[in-house]
């Protein structure tokens, strides 16, 4: 059996409108078992409101770190990446000041 | 729902007893694969499933304690051996993969004809019952069927054992529709909506075509008076392991 098993990959949803979330995966030589196998790992104590299985052979995988960990600097990419604080406060400042008038 | 009569009740009784027992033994005989089945997934999904099977029997022996008295645990654990009604189907220990994937198929489908015909008994916590364990039934079968053809296709040997474990079961595969004694008495209180050669008819005409592909032609074989009584060597051996806990003081004396 061993030589013709294949992995697939399990995500599992525990209540409607949930994110699937990874489970783990299980070995089967077909869809069919895998379906089985899946169920009675991620299913079969009423945890799961939904499976979805997927042969791990059918996942497009992308691990390259020049596209995900880039060398420059892409802090201005990210929310945190703009420090307004001091901008902020003196904004505040200004328009106290203004009030004051 | 009205009183029964002695006699329905003791029918009632009866009908109950051989469909617990049929699934408590085989429970007990699939659970003979936990840590040894051929991969590690179909290790957990096979002891699921005897697991499934051995709370069905539970669900049964709890309604049969209703209707006699009695309790559910003495009930499972408290006979002899001769007094189990399970199906001759079930006499037989556990064999190679191919003996327990014919096995569970022939019983599945069996007990799909039966359960389909108890959902619609006129007594209502059977019914209600038969209609839950169905939900499971279907997945249960599902598996077996998907093994079968597995089996089937997976080269000579492997088809040679399926074949041999057909032709070998099927006479006593027909004894899950043995007569009831008072099969009359729940014919006409509506429990038994389908007399039990109407199921066998049903069921044989449902298998044969899919089995015959693959064991050859099935000598005609009949439910008959003896198919819940006989009992045999193995399952005495598997009788004193299920027991063997409840007979605690017994063990403890040995320790």
């Amino acid at each position: 059996m061993s030589t013709t098993d294949r992995v697939w990959e399990v995500f599992r949803q525990e209540d409607e409108g949930d994110p699937m979330v990874h489970a783990g995966n299980v070995n089967a030589p077909d869809e069919e078992l895998a379906m089985h196998y899946a169920r009675e790992f991620y299913g079969r104590r009423g945890e799961s409101h939904r499976l979805w299985i997927v042969a791990r052979d059918a996942v497009t995988e992308l691990d390259d770190p020049d596209l995900l960990k880039p060398p420059f600097d892409r802090s201005h990419k990210k929310p945190g990446g703009y420090i307004i604080k001091h901008k902020l406060e003196a904004a505040k400042q200004r328009a106290a000041s203004e009030a004051g008038e | 729902m009205t009183e029964l009569d002695a006699a329905t009740r003791d029918a009632l009784a009866e009908l109950l007893l051989t469909v617990a027992d049929d699934e408590f033994i085989i429970g007990f005989w699939d659970s003979e694969w936990t840590g040894i089945a051929p991969m590690l997934e179909e290790d957990v999904a096979t002891s699921s499933i005897a697991q499934d099977e051995i709370g069905h029997a539970r669900a049964l022996y709890d309604l049969l304690a209703e209707v006699t008295g009695d309790d559910a645990d003495r009930i499972a654990y408290g006979r002899e051996p001769d007094a189990y009604r399970h199906a001759a189907l079930l006499n037989h220990a556990r064999g190679d993969w191919a003996f327990s994937v014919a096995r569970r198929y022939l019983y599945e489908t069996a007990d799909g004809v039966r359960l389909e015909a108890l959902a619609r008994s006129a007594h209502e916590p059977l019914a209600q019952l038969a209609a839950k364990m169905r939900r499971e039934e279907t997945y249960h079968l599902l598996h077996a069927d998907a093994w079968l053809r597995r089996l089937s296709d997976g080269g000579t040997d492997v088809r040679e054992r399926l074949a041999d474990a057909f032709r070998r079961l099927w006479p006593d595969a027909q004894q899950v529709f043995a007569p009831l004694a008072g099969e009359e008495a729940l014919q006409a209180a509506g429990i038994l909506p389908e007399p039990m050669a109407a199921l066998h008819a049903a069921w044989v005409t449902r298998v044969r075509p899919a089995l015959e592909p693959i064991a050859g032609p099935l000598v005609e074989a009949a439910p008959s008076a003896e198919g819940r009584t006989a009992r045999t060597d193995d399952f005495r051996w598997l009788h004193g392991e299920f027991t063997m806990v409840a007979r605690g003081d017994e063990v403890a004396a040995l320790w």
